[in-house]
């Protein structure tokens, strides 16, 4: 059991700093503490519930092991902004002031297809719009257009426009949620007025109904079948 | 904060389940370990009912911690001990003297390798 143990623990740090090697296109959307976790839990919990040979203790003590280095990792990274930068790594700029940084790409294993996949899938298929772009720790790609290719926004075209409401859900699937009601300060009265008004005869023959905050109202009848 | 100190007294927790685990194990082993010597110097100077007896005891004694042998150590390594034990009585009944010695042999052996195999050190982790 203590090999068990000390096993985990070792086994652990080595993953962690396997995956902080690979760099931060392997790490997905997850630190890598928490992929770490995620990759091998599951298999220390398959194998004591396969195995009637192997005591449930020697799938939980690992199991524990695990997740108390995990939350104290989590609390460390919080805490020290010097240990944070060691466990996930910094953020790094590919794209600086419009220019591609070559450099940058290399430390991080990204070749140009994949930035030119990732720019794609940000909307940004030419890659000379691009003022900005940042390879995030947990492997994503944030991008900051140059100032031209921006779309304007309201303010910048001096436009005032109402903030749209919040929709709650009133009706689901033939249901009233009456603690929905209650917090957009309506009754049953108004509810039955408002179905009449939209030809509905009972909140059975609803699917989905949704109030937001400046009464608009959507609807949307149950199909038949 | 409050979950730093929560994960450190389960990992506290957890090696001191592991570190009694292990003291257990090895007194547990090394106390049968002698009890089966003891009854083999008894077969030697030809005293088989004592040495019977006293093997009983053992195995009694062993079957005693079935919850802790099935929640604590693998089972294939209990249930081959369990085995040897039988086989020992057997041939005490049967007063073998080759077979009894090689197999009480065997038993303190198994024995042994099953606390050492909880025991904290390098050779084990590594």
């Amino acid at each position: 059991m203590f090999t068990g143990f000390v096993r985990t623990i070792i086994l652990y740090i080595v993953i962690i700093v396997g995956i902080r090697l690979m760099g931060k296109r392997q790490v997905g959307e997850l630190e890598p503490s928490e992929l770490v976790l995620s990759l091998v839990i599951a298999d220390l919990a398959a194998v004591p519930m396969q195995d009637f040979g192997i005591p449930l203790l020697a799938g939980v003590v690992p199991i524990l092991t695990l997740l108390a280095l995990t939350m104290i990792l989590s609390v460390l990274t919080m805490k020290h902004v010097g240990f944070r930068a060691l466990l996930c790594g910094r953020p790094s700029i590919i794209i600086r002031r419009g220019k591609l940084d070559q450099g940058e790409m290399r430390r991080n294993r990204l070749t140009v297809d994949e930035l030119m996949e990732e720019l794609r899938c940000q909307g940004y298929p030419d890659p000379s719009g691009v003022w900005y772009a940042i390879l995030e720790t947990n492997g994503q790609l944030s991008v900051l257009p140059k100032a031209q290719e921006k779309p304007p926004t309201l303010s910048q075209l001096d436009r005032q426009v109402p903030e749209p409401g919040f929709p709650l859900v009133l009706i689901s699937d033939g249901h009233v949620l009456e603690h929905n009601l209650t917090a957009r300060g309506v009754d049953r009265r108004w509810l039955e007025g408002e179905l009449k008004r939209q030809g509905c005869s009972a909140p059975e023959a609803v699917f989905l109904m949704t109030l937001d905050e400046t009464g608009g109202v959507y609807l949307s009848p149950r199909q038949e079948g | 904060m409050k979950r730093l100190w929560m994960a450190v007294l389960l990992l506290g927790v957890l090696v001191a389940l592991c570190l009694t685990n292990a003291w257990y194990s090895l007194t547990l082993t090394r106390q049968f370990s002698q009890q089966l010597s003891q009854a083999q110097q008894l077969v030697e100077q030809d005293r088989w009912a004592p040495a019977r007896t006293l093997t009983q005891e053992v195995y009694d004694s062993w079957n005693g911690r079935h919850f802790y042998l099935h929640v604590f150590l693998r089972h294939s390594d209990t249930d081959q001990i369990l085995r040897t034990f039988r086989q020992v009585l057997q041939y005490l009944q049967l007063e073998e003297l080759d077979q009894y010695v090689a197999a009480n042999a065997d038993l303190i052996a198994q024995l042994e390798l099953l606390s050492e195999m909880e025991q904290p050190s390098l050779v084990n982790i590594l």
